[in-house]
């Protein structure tokens, strides 16, 4: 059995945490795989979020991008690996944060894991299997593939689908669906991915460095559940804008 | 002189001296300081040269060529920036990461 330790930064958290570990069994089979979850402000849901996964018995990085509400507070008593941004970087760089500790720590398998609660935590396992059966690199959630289920909105349906084929344009990869944050990969693909693109614009890159190293991949359908919260959170039209300009400013200069 | 001309030869006076004492000055400093300033001035004061020029490129009045090679100048500037202001970010990003990573090892060396 694998010990878990509770991390903390030192800055601004004092000594709340303690490590509950007995209530948290890990079972062996699960315990090679680390989900990832970047938090930025996140506070009123992140308990729940994380909780949900720790249940699952998955190894928990937390990596909060410099949150003004202090999350670590909410994660109080949970086995989690918990990590801090001193400087808010986006949620590229926090990804890649987690990536890095994940690696260090001897993951087999990584889980990228949104924190505002959309995600379904039963999507890992059939992920993971997908993964593992057909030996794929990486596997990527779609929330418009067969057997997904969620209750999206016309409009965002529409801004995903172009931003399907903008990623097509730029990565040359298609996909059935463009910013999905829940994906599983291998350590192979997690040593082969670099983020640079500190923003959202990460998700374009993550195809990109797909391409450029010949990962295989693979899409799976997820459930996704917008709630009045997540659907706050979200991107909005004029945040694809922004994302836009950073794709091809990553055109430019990142060859 | 116009007046115009004396606010132009006057902004690039004060943009040449600017220049002079903030920038860590090399020889090549401040020749481009200086080409900077005569330039400018010959430019504005004898402004037929400019006229000349364009025509010469197929541009009506020297000013619009101003105007034309500004924009290009200034573009190129812009992704200058940019470029740089990417790999100030970068360098941050890294310096942020590695802070975070040694600031979770040193607290699970204490537990």
């Amino acid at each position: 059995m694998i010990q878990l330790l509770i991390i903390k930064s030192t800055s601004r958290i004092s000594g709340i945490f303690a490590a509950n570990v007995t209530e948290y069994n890990l079972t062996p089979g699960n315990s090679l795989i680390f989900v990832i979850i970047p938090c930025f402000n996140e506070a009123s849901v992140i308990r729940e979020t994380v909780k949900e996964v720790v249940e699952k018995g998955y190894h928990v990085i937390v990596v909060d991008d410099c949150s003004k509400d202090n999350p670590g507070k909410q994660l109080k008593g949970l086995p989690i690996y918990y990590l801090q941004h001193r400087v808010n970087m986006g949620q590229g760089a926090a990804l890649q944060t987690g990536i890095c500790v994940a690696l260090k720590k001897g993951a087999e398998w990584l889980v990228t894991f949104d924190a505002d609660g959309q995600h379904d935590v039963n999507d890992i396992d059939g992920m993971l299997h997908k993964l593992k059966e057909e030996q794929f690199d990486i596997v990527l959630g779609s929330r418009f593939l067969l057997g997904a289920g969620g209750n999206i909105s016309a409009g965002r349906k529409l801004l995903l689908k172009g931003a399907c084929y903008v990623n097509y344009l730029f990565t040359g990869i298609l996909l059935s669906d463009a910013h999905n944050g829940l994906r599983v990969m291998n350590r192979h693909a997690a040593e082969s991915i670099h983020l640079k693109e500190n923003r959202m614009a990460h998700a374009t890159e993550i195809l990109k460095e797909i391409n450029k190293h010949s990962l295989k991949f693979g899409e799976f359908p997820v459930h996704i559940h917008y709630t009045d919260y997540s659907k706050k959170k979200g991107q909005s039209l004029l945040n694809s804008v922004r994302i836009f300009f950073d794709l091809v400013l990553n055109k430019i200069f990142d060859r | 002189m116009t007046p115009i001309q004396v606010v132009l030869t006057a902004g690039i006076i004060l943009i040449a001296a600017y220049m002079y004492l903030r920038l860590r000055n090399t020889f090549l400093d401040l020749i481009l300081i200086l080409l900077f300033l005569i330039t400018g001035v010959v430019f504005v004061i004898f402004n037929e040269i400019t006229d000349k020029m364009a025509h010469f490129l197929g541009i009506g009045r020297g000013a619009d060529m101003i105007f034309y090679l500004g924009l290009l100048f200034l573009f190129f500037l812009m992704l200058k920036l940019y470029a740089r202001l990417r790999r100030v970010e970068e360098n941050l990003t890294e310096l942020v990461r590695k802070k975070s990573i040694e600031d979770a090892e040193e607290f699970e060396e204490k537990n």
